[in-house]
């Protein structure tokens, strides 16, 4: 039963990374960029969440502002940060991600300042549990992994069935031949950056309700986590993020559980090394040959 | 001479009766399910200039990826100078003899052309990592050597004068002349050039084909060239390849090729009609 | 006419003597007490920052990684030395001495272990791997107790970082880094930044350089971080979390990439503005990352490009200039 409780739990968070995760993934697919500022992105969402319900705003306008939000922070940064740099060298483009991870985090310290500030969950998903099997579910368990295995199903029909899905394919593989096909690269990539950011939206939303404090920086380790996740599942696969998310809280929870809970970032990076040894691309990452 | 059977493997008169300095054996690769090389079989005298000529698409660069194992070949072998190459890298196999040039230049731009060409030297300007950090004696000696060798090498494509300016600089020209002499510094017995005379006019091209004739002479190393510029194969190379498919179709002189049925129906389709009845 | 030039052996012995006068001077400034505690700790603080600049210029600068753990190297010379300082096992100069070795020596095997398997990856997989073992490093030092007494912090370790000692240490990093990058090992770790399947096609080890130059990096980085231990006089593992990697970097991309000057310039700089800018400290940062974003659009390769300062080289270009004007007075006037 306790270890039927513990896989849930894992579950849960898995999910969250998982959402998280996608993000990365997919960005990573299509312009190459380890998107630092994507944990960032949770925290601001995390606080527009914190401050909707504050002010007494429905749950579900709460959410909605909180994704609406962080998607049209992603459009910006992509438009001021990264288009400027579409054709520079890649480690002038993640420096740039980089200094706006730092910014956003220094932005957040600067108007909310420094220190946490706890986050009204049961407001957004009220406490209580119900019974599954003979095993106590929380709400908050059940409505996260139901929420994210919905918007990873969703996120899967848009990739794969419509036309937009199949830009963004046709971007990820080869930028030059989809603009001569006539496809609007430079409006695929903003739209990836957006799709990403509304998962990180959910994901801001979920993982606030499990750890209900929101602080400047709470997005840095996150999104470490979430982006080695993807890079554990294999950058630029969708079921790859999934399954690196739900791999990534599981193990942190199994390592937590038997009593290791200090060792936990330590134990999620050296399980990343020991998988990029084997398989440098990742669980189910395509292998990427230069051309010569 | 009568006619020879173009199967047989064909080197120049002049190598005959020595052994060949490179040998591939049914070299083949896969890409996915994809065969791009399949078969080839290539014996090189020497000192011998091969051809290495196809339509678009044959494979020609893919071979020399696979001779310079910037690709592991899936199927067959290659020997240097009568040994086996399955287990170099790329750095290795130069080190046993084999530098290249590219068909998408690739030099060290933000350097030199004398630093371009000292990378080249790497392995013969010997002396240690104590010895250049502390300045001793030998990293004096070794590296006068090398820059007096730089500038020797330049001056085959007559490049001393420029050896301060940035390789990236240069005009896409002298880029490719710069190329060639940075491999051969490293002191190969087999040079491949990947299109050396594209994007040239006529003028140099006719100068890059007495240069590879020179470098061929002084140097006594053989040169493989890929080429689509017919002058150029025709004029420098005694034996020529034919690729189509990733399959070598004919290997022989130039005046044996321009005669094979198959060179031409892979050159210009089959004429309509013909092999049908 | 002929051009003025100063002889190699000359312009070793000037830059040479130069250097002695540096270190004997600002010994003596720093002994006598005109300086303010607080000006004092800034520039000991500038020491270490040219060294952890320079050396993470190497891997990112020269080699053209973004490894994002140099805080963890850091961090091992800084413990591995702070341990062996608190041992009292030599008498204190040699200790000095040998303690700086032994935490660049551990920091680089460190650098060693990690850059083998982060190697065989590229870009953006080194960066998270190099990230993943800071980030390790870290839980370590922290659930390590009974070695490094964890996030109570380590203290009693002697305060051996004088100015002498950080600066000469300062003038040891420059040099090597310098002396290698001019002889065949650098052009080999340039080369690789140019075109890693060219290099290799030249015969270039990459894979032996690239670990050499991390293994440098590391080691240099290793002994910042013991004459960081030897000024702090206690160490505790938050002191070497990302954000100071990314501080490190910061100095290193707007300095220039591949500009050991820039590095240089850079660290003083950023360590300096700060303390001047007091009323500022609350914007520090969001000046600093916009800064960082800016510099990445409009000026990729950072503020100084790969400029490189030479005394010798301005003093040729003086000289020649003042003899072309005296042959040109010369000549109108006959």
């Amino acid at each position: 039963m306790l270890l039927v409780a513990q896989l849930i739990n894992g579950l849960q968070l898995g999910s969250i990374y998982a959402l998280i995760a996608l993000g990365y993934s997919m960005v990573y697919g299509i312009v190459k960029l380890l998107n630092f500022a994507h944990g960032d992105i949770i925290m601001v969402g995390g606080y527009i969440a914190l401050f909707s319900l504050t002010f007494g705003q429905h749950p579900l306008l709460a959410a909605a502002l909180t994704v609406a939000g962080c998607t049209v922070l992603a459009i910006v940064i992509e438009k001021l940060a990264y288009t400027p740099l579409r054709f520079a060298p890649r480690l002038s483009l993640l420096i740039t991600a980089i200094g706006v991870s730092i910014l956003l985090q220094n932005l957040a310290q600067y108007f909310f300042s420094a220190s946490g500030r706890s986050f009204p969950g049961h407001l957004m998903i009220p406490h209580g549990s119900v019974s599954l099997g003979g095993v106590m579910v929380s709400y908050t368990s059940v409505i996260t992994i139901v929420t994210s295995l919905v918007s990873m199903a969703a996120l899967t029909m848009l990739v794969k069935h419509t036309k937009l899905g199949k830009a963004m394919r046709a971007v990820s593989e080869d930028q030059d031949a989809a603009r001569l096909m006539g496809v609007n690269v430079n409006s695929v990539i903003t739209f990836t950056f957006a799709v990403g950011a509304a998962l990180a939206g959910i994901g801001a939303l979920l993982y606030s309700v499990r750890f209900p404090l929101i602080f400047p920086t709470v997005g840095a380790m996150l999104g470490l986590k979430a982006f080695v996740a993807a890079v554990f599942g294999g950058i630029g696969s969708i079921p790859g993020a999934m399954l690196g998310g739900y791999a990534i809280g599981l193990l942190e929870v199994l390592v937590t559980a038997v009593g290791l809970s200090r060792w936990v970032d330590g134990v999620v990076f050296m399980v990343l090394i020991c998988v990029l040894m084997v398989r440098p691309t990742g669980i189910m990452g395509r292998n990427m040959m230069e051309k010569v | 001479m009568g006619r020879r059977d173009t199967k047989t493997p064909f080197v120049p008169e002049r190598d005959a009766y020595k052994a060949p300095v490179m040998e591939c054996v049914n070299l083949g690769i896969d890409f996915g399910g994809l065969t791009a090389v399949n078969d080839f079989c290539i014996t090189i005298g020497p000192t011998e200039i091969c051809g290495l000529i196809g339509p678009n698409g044959a494979g020609k660069t893919t071979i020399f990826n696979l001779l310079t194992k910037v690709y592991q070949p899936t199927r067959g072998s290659v020997y240097l100078n009568g040994v086996d190459t399955k287990n170099l890298n790329s750095e290795k196999a130069n080190r046993a003899g084999l530098a290249r040039t590219f068909q998408n230049i690739r030099l060290f731009k933000n350097m030199t052309v004398m630093e371009n060409v000292l990378v080249g030297l790497h392995n013969k300007t010997e002396y240690g990592l104590g010895e250049a950090i502390l300045r001793m004696p030998a990293y004096w000696r070794a590296e006068k050597i090398a820059r007096a060798r730089t500038l020797e090498l330049l001056e085959i494509f007559d490049m001393q004068g420029i050896h301060g300016h940035k390789a990236g600089s240069l005009p896409y020209g002298s880029q490719r002349r710069l190329e060639i002499v940075r491999a051969l510094a490293t002191g190969p017995t087999v040079l491949l050039l990947d299109e050396p005379a594209a994007g040239m006019n006529p003028a140099e091209t006719e100068e890059l084909m007495e240069n590879i004739l020179k470098i061929n002479k002084v140097f006594k190393i053989a040169i493989v060239l890929i080429e689509h510029d017919m002058k150029l194969v025709m004029g420098i190379c005694e034996g020529i390849g034919v690729l189509n498919y990733g399959k070598l179709i004919a290997k022989g002189t130039p005046a044996e090729i321009q005669k094979n049925p198959l060179v031409i129906e892979a050159y210009l389709g089959k004429a309509e009609g013909e092999g049908d009845a | 006419m002929k051009e003025f030039t100063i002889s190699t052996p000359a312009r070793y012995v000037m830059n040479t003597v130069l250097v002695l006068m540096f270190l004997f001077i600002g010994n003596h400034i720093t002994q006598s007490g005109i300086l303010l505690r607080s000006q004092y700790a800034l520039l000991i603080q500038i020491g270490f920052f040219i060294i952890l600049a320079v050396s993470l210029n190497l891997v990112t600068g020269y080699l053209g990684q973004l490894p994002l753990g140099h805080a963890g190297f850091m961090a091992v010379g800084a413990y591995a030395g702070a341990l062996f300082w608190r041992a009292h096992l030599l008498p204190p100069t040699l200790s000095i001495i040998v303690g700086l070795i032994v935490a660049g020596v551990v920091a680089a095997i460190f650098g060693v272990l990690i850059g083998v398997p982060a190697l065989r990856l590229r870009g953006d997989y080194l960066a998270i791997i190099t990230l993943g073992f800071g980030e390790i490093i870290r839980v370590m030092l922290t659930n390590l107790d009974s070695i490094t007494y964890g996030a109570r912090g380590l203290l009693n370790i002697p305060r051996y970082s004088s100015f002498l000692i950080v600066y000469a240490c300062v003038v040891i990093t420059c040099t090597v880094i310098h002396m290698l990058m001019k002889s065949r090992h650098g052009r080999a770790i340039l080369s690789i930044r140019e075109n890693e399947i060219a290099a290799e096609s030249c015969g270039i080890k990459t894979t032996y350089y690239k670990v050499l130059a991390f293994a440098v990096s590391a080691f240099f980085a290793g002994v910042a971080g013991a004459l960081f231990a030897g000024n702090q006089g206690l160490l505790v593992p938050s002191d070497f979390d990302f954000m100071t990697s990314i501080n490190i970097l910061m100095i290193v991309v707007l300095g220039g990439l591949g500009s050991m000057f820039g590095s240089v310039v850079a660290a003083a700089v950023l360590t300096f503005l700060p303390f001047m800018l007091q009323p500022l400290a609350d914007y520090r940062m969001i000046i600093y990352s916009l800064m960082l974003i800016i510099v990445m659009i409009f000026k990729p390769s950072g503020l100084l490009g790969s400029y490189e300062f030479s005394l010798s080289r301005i003093i040729e270009k003086v000289v020649n200039k003042a003899l072309s004007l005296r042959g040109g007075a010369a000549k109108g006037g006959r």
